[in-house]
């Protein structure tokens, strides 16, 4: 059984990390050995996709030459290539979310659908899609990380958590998870990330009491107050901004350092861009000394300004406020008073200001916890995770809730509540529904998302259409409309007609984000990519299924030989045999068939060892805990 | 009866399968979900730790290898087990749940306001008024400073209301109890409580509203 890998898919840096010997590790898969995947996505005119520090180099920026000009090196947008940051920002958000001020640094395809897309070369780029081209690097650095360090056979990364901002809506946790698949991924679980930061902590000290997690990152703003008791590691409330970060307050810094200069320059990409990084890096000095000298260098012209830590604090103070009023509404929903919370821990690469630091502590009158690294403890709590969904780390259980209440457009405009904000998940809720008017065959019906009174204010999820139903006098046919949350935090809805019991087919349009169609599309569209036609891509994915399933099974039955029976073994070389004769050949449709019946007659065996694998570790867990 | 996605076996509905400890999707009302008696008085220590031993045995955390099916079925088990608990956790929604069980619910057209709390609630909702028509800022801070003693107030007499239902709540599990009578006393605290919560809300608002201007 492969091991399922966590994943921090984070605003300005990505990870991924492993159990190892029982321990959350994380794997280096950036520059010089580094475990942070800067996410950061370059795409060239021609598609070439570069991800992480190169991709920085390739971002539009002024540059000193050796003979002194300075000149605009990098991809401009559109036609000219493009190099996407903090794509976090646009997952799941719809054309008419987008703000003017994103316009001036990228270039948008057509923003009237519900997902909005990047415009790069001739190629139009969902969130997801980019998203996915930083999960696929994390996944080749892992396998080659893991390959040179072990020596081991192959392992391959295709099981994985992915962490998420608790805040996060259902239109941004399925397009989270739509990246996940677009990557190649077998997403098990999206995990919260706070929650995920508090499994990290929970691990070695299994306290008892109520946790406050402060989750401030480059991009988004997480509050979230556990209770853990026994093992259980129980969310009493959450609460957020997804689009308030360390982001906010560099651009505030480049507002400030580009006041004195014309409207045209403040809006080209090149001084933007180069400003942003002066900003980002004063920002860090700060943390450790008083003052510091900030320096754009543009053409025929140089910005020098010098910045204090108190002036720096001026312009973080607004967003550091709206945190601390999220953190007021989250302990008010935990029905605690900020006394009542025995530990608070900080999370997030914007937690390293001292004034939040301080901001912080004032709060909760108590100093906040920091002993793992902020940058890392999303993702190592997310291979914790992991472990404890591959059923090897004892009694640890995660109760996690959902951030926004859910709820139906009724007459008049109104938001009918039917699942409460900060409800347990996975949770469900059955309502009844009817015809308004006589031989009516369809009700249509409006899911929201959110917190305010009227429908308008609220997040359109979806509007589907229950149907086709029997012609009755109207209020007659009773349809049962199941609406579930599921351990995602994602929702999920079926209906059945209550007299017949039979079940209905609902079809769901999302308001936002992608249809099971479109990723499709988009998954044959990336294969699409090269020269080879999508036959012959096919048919070459197809073999290498074959490849792998034929690879793991000889690799099980060297270990786990003894776990079968004479009768299961015939059976499984019976299929073998034509599997690897129709490897040989081009019918893709009769690889794939193969492949899935290869994979039928193997899955009691595959059970098996997955018991005594836990068997073992459970054992040697017994063993390491008595030397 | 119901049967189990996993093993295939027949048996009485609840959470778990009796051979094979599989989560089982079962319809199930809030007590049998978590295996309770029907009593309305509950240990909530207790009732919080069955909640977490029947977490731990049917979470899909448990499941993520296992058979789609079997996934769905956990999805499903833990849902219910996750309304039932805070059905149950709560006295209020306990006592709307009682009485749904009962075949009785809240009269939802009776806007009236109970006679218990109805000059309480018609001083409070007078205060809020006056706070909100002030235009002297010197006046509108003064009613704002009335308002917050009777947030006070209010908070002690839901106290005292909820401790009402508690004791109320005993009466049900005594052997002789008159059904007739108890509906109605159970339908009076509750419409009080919802009153008082409703107050409670519209009160802390204002307060907030006032706060920030």
């Amino acid at each position: 059984m492969s091991r399922i890998f966590g994943i921090d898919l984070g605003t300005t840096n990505s990870l991924i990390a492993a159990m190892e010997n029982g321990e959350p590790r994380v794997i280096a898969v950036g520059h010089n050995g580094s475990a942070l995947l800067p996410s950061v996505v370059a795409i060239a005119p021609d598609g070439a996709v570069t991800v992480g520090e190169r991709a920085i180099e390739m971002e539009p920026h002024l540059t000193v030459e050796r003979d002194g000009r300075v000149s605009a090196v990098g991809f401009a947008g559109g036609e000219y290539g493009a190099v996407i940051r903090s794509v976090k920002r646009y997952m799941g958000l719809g054309g008419d979310e987008i703000a003017p001020e994103d316009r001036a640094r990228y270039t948008f395809a057509d923003l009237s659908g519900p997902v909005v897309r990047f415009q790069i070369g001739k190629r139009a780029f969902t969130p997801s899609q980019i998203s996915a081209e930083i999960l696929r690097a994390l996944k080749d650095g892992a396998e080659r990380a893991i390959g040179q360090h072990q020596k081991l056979e192959d392992e391959k990364v295709e099981r994985v958590v992915i962490t998420v901002p608790a805040y996060f809506n259902d239109g941004q946790r399925q397009a989270t998870k739509d990246a996940g698949r677009l990557a190649g991924l077998d997403v098990v679980r999206l995990v919260n990330e706070p929650t995920a930061a508090s499994l990290a902590y929970g691990l070695n000290k299994m306290a008892t009491g109520n946790v406050a997690v402060f989750d401030f990152g480059g991009g988004t703003f997480d509050i979230s107050i556990l209770s853990i008791k026994e093992g259980i590691f129980e969310v009493l409330a959450t609460n957020g901004d997804t689009h308030l970060g360390g982001d906010d307050i560099d651009r505030a810094v480049v507002d400030w350092l580009l006041a004195e200069m014309p409207d045209t320059l403040k809006l080209d990409r090149h001084v933007w861009n180069s400003a942003r990084m002066a900003a980002e890096d004063a920002k860090k000095r700060l943390t450790d000394v008083a003052e510091t000298e900030v320096v754009v260098e543009l053409p025929g012209h140089s910005i020098r300004k010098h910045l204090t830590r108190i002036a720096l604090e001026d312009m973080a103070a607004p967003f550091i406020t709206r945190t601390l009023k999220r953190c007021e509404l989250a302990i008010a929903d935990a029905k605690l008073k900020p006394g009542e919370i025995d530990a608070v821990v900080l999370v997030g690469g914007s937690t390293r200001m001292p004034a939040v630091r301080q901001a912080v502590a004032e709060m909760f009158h108590r100093e906040p916890l920091c002993s793992i690294n902020p940058d890392q403890v999303v993702a190592l709590g997310a291979a914790v995770q992991a472990s404890v969904l591959m059923g090897t780390q004892g009694d640890m259980l995660l109760l996690d809730v959902v951030p926004l209440s859910l709820g139906i457009e009724t007459m008049g405009g109104v938001m009918e509540r039917l699942i409460h904000r900060n409800t347990t998940i996975p949770t469900s809720v059955t309502e009844g529904f009817t015809t308004a008017v006589d031989n009516q065959t369809h009700v249509d019906i409006h899911v929201l998302q959110g917190e305010r009174e009227l429908a308008k204010d609220c997040r359109s999820l979806a509007r589907f259409k229950l149907g086709p139903i029997q012609a009755q006098p109207a209020g007659v046919p009773r349809i049962e409309v199941t609406f579930l949350i599921d351990a995602n935090g994602i929702l999920n809805v079926n209906a059945r007609d209550e007299r017949t019991g039979r079940e209905h087919s609902v079809d769901v349009k999302p308001s936002y984000g992608l249809t099971d169609d479109e990723i499709e599309r988009m998954l044959e569209e990336a294969i699409d990519l090269g020269e080879q036609d999508l036959e012959e891509r096919l048919l070459i994915s197809a073999r290498n299924d074959a490849d792998q399933i034929l690879g793991a099974l000889r690799k099980q039955l060297g270990e786990y030989g003894a776990l079968v029976s004479a009768g299961e073994h015939a059976r499984m070389d019976e299929v073998v045999e034509r599997l690897e004769a129709a490897r040989t050949g081009t019918d893709r449709e009769l690889i794939a068939k193969l492949v899935e019946e290869l994979n039928e007659v193997t899955t009691p065996f595959a059970e098996r060892i997955m018991d005594a694998a836990i068997k073992l570790a459970l054992e040697k867990k017994s063993v390491e805990e008595l030397s | 009866m119901i049967e189990c996605l996993s093993c295939g076996r027949q048996q009485e509905p609840s959470l778990i399968c009796a051979e094979c400890g599989a989560p089982l999707a079962a319809p199930l009302d809030c007590f049998a979900a978590l295996g309770l008696p029907r009593k309305l008085t509950i240990d909530l220590d207790a009732l919080e730790r069955r909640y977490h031993e029947l977490s731990r045995k049917i979470h899909p955390d448990r499941f993520a290898s296992s058979k789609p099916k079997v996934r769905d079925a956990s999805v499903r088990a833990t849902a219910t087990l996750t309304r039932s608990y805070r059905t149950l956790r709560d006295p209020v929604a306990r006592g709307l749940y009682w009485l749904e069980q009962n075949g009785e619910k809240l009269a939802e057209n009776n806007k009236r306001v109970p006679p218990e709390v109805a000059e309480l609630v018609f001083e409070v909702q007078e205060q809020l008024a006056e706070m909100q028509l002030a235009t002297d800022p010197e006046v509108a801070v003064e009613r704002a400073t009335e308002i917050a003693a009777r947030r006070v107030e209010l908070q002690f007499t839901m106290d005292e209301r909820l401790a009402a239902l508690d004791r109320h709540f005993a009466k049900w599990d005594q052997p002789a109890a008159d059904k007739t009578i108890l509906t109605t006393e159970l339908k009076t605290l509750l419409s009080n409580i919802a009153y008082l919560r409703t107050l409670i809300r519209d009160v802390d608002r204002a307060l907030e509203n006032a706060k920030a201007a």
